[in-house]
């Protein structure tokens, strides 16, 4: 099965080989890794491999799985077999807000060639400042916001297209939030 | 003013201060009034209160912000006292003026009092009459002076909102050419967050620790210190451990640190419960600021000092002296968990607790609003939790520390704790090799620990198999896992979540 985490967009191959319900056997991107499971009464496990013992607990919906390991805690979802496809090489093609709240400056105009890391937006949230950036080399093609704007999670900010110098790699800030 | 009991107390906050406060009241046989925005209609702090009122819509300017709509709030539930917590209003001296003006107690210091501290830049002339150190510095934000100070002093200089807190509107600027963008910034975010653009210029010290005292004063002109916090673990100005005692710290400066923030406390007539803020360099300190309310931190001085330092406000505010404390026992920790991503520069996380775990056990003590369907908005700060360890010494409480993270489990909005647990788990952090530059110097490039990715990754393929998860308190996985699953396939017939074994 592959797996494709929510907040960082990288995606694993994961096998469950063999659990008889105490000992566990699994490979990750073809790594093996034996180990022993012991369920916990409110529903979780504890995993033990590599010489460590973590606690894990987790909900599953209808779109994704988040898990707690230890105080870690991951999303995924499960990605049907496109395996090694096209989410590499890809330019990106549009931002889009990682957090709600609001639009306190737009540091770019239409038809601006911006590179990779570049900031292009700044929001505020929860009192801070964080500053939005590209997150490739491309040509701003439309800004959907204006400075004052309150904006949602996941609300398109700004619309890209492939920088003139050529396709460019990595993956866009909306993939990754 | 004639000594008063308060008999029933509005909390002008939210989060777990707001719950922080009630509890104390309740056990003096206060009665507590609520105050909440829209957004915190099914808040926690709304159903621990005897009485709660709507005081407005979610941004806090409208509502935690709004000194009209909170008086008007206290003078209808018939409130003879209000606490105002940490943020919002707590060190505005017009809140505690309109308290006065309407009768009410207002559990802090008078309001000028308030007015001389809250300019840092007033507070920095009341400490040097006091003859406590402060930092090199210039009293002006205009460029000129500002590139002559630079000049003379030589980078870095800190650029820092005289109305400031919480490394809101602090730049610091490297070289010259930085320093006209770094006083406009440091401005703008000054403004936006304080409602004043006015900044100054000080010295930036090289790898200082960040130690504070806590200070009780009354109105009848005495302050007592209650020891020191050391609070230089920070991320971008941000607290985000405090310990007590300051390790290494010596009982000679110690001594002296204290001398110094009673000096300057009484001098300023200070009254109720607040906090001067030193940098310390080797044995040499330097008078930051005075924080003219309770601290976020101040559990770390109550496991340490056995007391209770909200009752200890209520008390001096209702016009009872400030006592000598007991004498300190053991060491504390505190770690702050805020709703935010480490993997991708802590940027806020927002949304619906799925599930909390939160641990327990001796020395152990979470101060948080947070439970199962609690949202997590955009429109206030970020701390979910706060754990608090104590031990017999550092070392003690330091393990604990470690216990408690590892039980604790937020499934929800993302949050700081993992990043927590290695900063605490650290070898530069057993030895207390502290500075406010600890972050960089010692997890400069922090990344997720690759075995509780891996551990994660074989509990989703699990879950999403079926093979853990499906037999509510059942004992076995595995081949009777997966049939008991079969049932209701997780990825298509559940509307939202269900936690494992819930069913």
């Amino acid at each position: 099965m592959r797996l494709k985490r929510a907040e960082g967009g990288k995606t694993f191959a994961v096998e469950i080989l063999a659990c008889d319900g105490k000992n566990l056997r699994a490979s990750i991107d073809g790594e093996e890794i034996s180990g022993e499971i012991e369920m916990t009464a409110d529903g979780g496990a504890i995993l033990r491999f590599d010489g460590q013992r973590i606690r894990i607990n987790g909900v599953r919906g209808r779109k994704s799985i988040m898990v707690a390991a230890g105080p870690a805690s991951f999303e995924f979802t499960a990605v049907e077999g496109r395996i090694g496809s096209a989410h590499h090489g890809l330019a990106a093609v549009e931002i889009a807000a990682p957090m709600p709240g609001k639009v306190l400056r737009v540091m770019v105009a239409e038809g601006d060639v911006v590179a990779s890391g570049q900031g292009v937006i700044v929001l505020e949230a929860m009192k801070m400042e964080t500053t939005i950036a590209a997150e490739s080399d491309a040509t701003i093609k439309k800004i959907r916001v204006n400075a004052g704007d309150a904006v949602e999670h996941g609300q398109v900010l700004i619309e890209f297209s492939p920088a003139p110098a050529g396709p460019s790699a990595g993956e866009s800030q909306a993939q990754a939030s | 003013m004639k000594p008063r009991k308060i008999r029933k107390l509005l909390v002008a906050n939210r989060g777990e201060i707001a719950l922080r406060v009630m509890r104390t009241a309740r056990t003096m046989g206060i009665a507590t009034v609520a105050v909440y925005s829209d957004a915190d209609r099914a808040a926690a702090h709304v159903g621990a209160a005897d009485e709660a009122f709507a005081i407005g819509a979610s941004e806090p300017a409208q509502s935690y912000l709004n000194i009209a709509a909170i008086i008007a709030a206290a003078r209808a539930a018939g409130a003879g006292a209000i606490h105002p917590g940490y943020g919002f209003l707590s060190e505005r001296p017009e809140f505690a003026r309109a308290a006065a003006d309407n009768g009410l107690l207002f559990v802090g210091p008078p309001p000028e009092v308030m007015a001389a501290l809250g300019d840092k830049v007033a507070a920095r002339r009341i400490a040097v009459k006091a003859g406590a150190p402060v930092v090199p510095g210039v009293e002006t934000g205009d460029l000129a002076s500002a590139r002559k100070f630079a000049e003379r002093t030589g980078f870095p200089v800190l650029v820092k909102a005289a109305a400031g807190g919480g490394g809101r509107g602090m730049r610091v600027v490297a070289e010259a050419g930085a320093l006209e963008n770094a006083l406009e910034a440091a401005s703008r975010e000054a403004q936006a967050a304080f409602g004043d653009g006015r900044v100054f210029l000080e010295k930036y010290l090289a790898r200082p620790r960040h130690v504070e005292i806590q200070l009780l004063g009354d109105r009848h002109g005495e302050v007592v210190a209650l020891g020191e916090r050391d609070c230089s673990i920070q991320r971008r100005h941000q607290k985000i451990i405090e310990e007590s005692p300051a390790p290494g710290f010596s009982s000679a400066a110690r001594a002296r640190m204290i001398e110094a923030a009673l000096k300057l406390a009484r001098a300023a007539g200070y009254q109720n419960a607040g906090t001067a803020e030193f940098l310390l360099d080797g044995e040499e300190f330097y008078f930051l600021e005075v924080n003219a309310r309770l601290q976020v931190e101040h559990p770390v001085t109550e496991l340490r000092f056995g007391c209770d330092l909200v009752a200890e406000q209520l008390r001096i505010a209702e016009g009872d002296r400030a006592r000598e404390p007991d004498s300190p026992r053991g060491a504390a920790l505190e770690c702050r968990i805020n709703a935010e991503d480490p993997e991708h520069d802590f940027r806020p996380a927002t949304g619906r607790v799925i599930s909390l775990t939160l641990p327990s056990g001796p020395g152990v003590r979470v101060d948080t609003h947070l439970g199962p369907g609690a949202e997590i908005s955009p429109y206030y700060d970020s701390l979910a939790a706060k754990l608090v360890a104590y031990g017999s010494d550092r070392e003690a409480a330091r393990t604990r520390m470690l216990a408690a993270l590892d039980e604790f489990a937020l499934l929800g909005p993302r949050t700081n704790a993992a990043f927590l647990r290695d900063i605490i788990a650290s070898d530069a952090f057993a030895r207390a090799d502290l500075s406010t530059h600890f972050l960089e110097e010692h997890l400069p490039r922090w990344r997720l620990d690759e075995h509780a990715m891996r551990a994660a990754l074989i509990a989703a393929a699990m879950a999403a198999e079926g093979r853990i998860g499906a037999a509510p308190g059942g004992g076995t996985a595995g081949a009777n896992g997966a049939k008991a699953d079969a049932r209701r396939s997780p990825w298509t017939a559940l509307a939202g979540f269900e936690t494992w074994g819930r069913r």
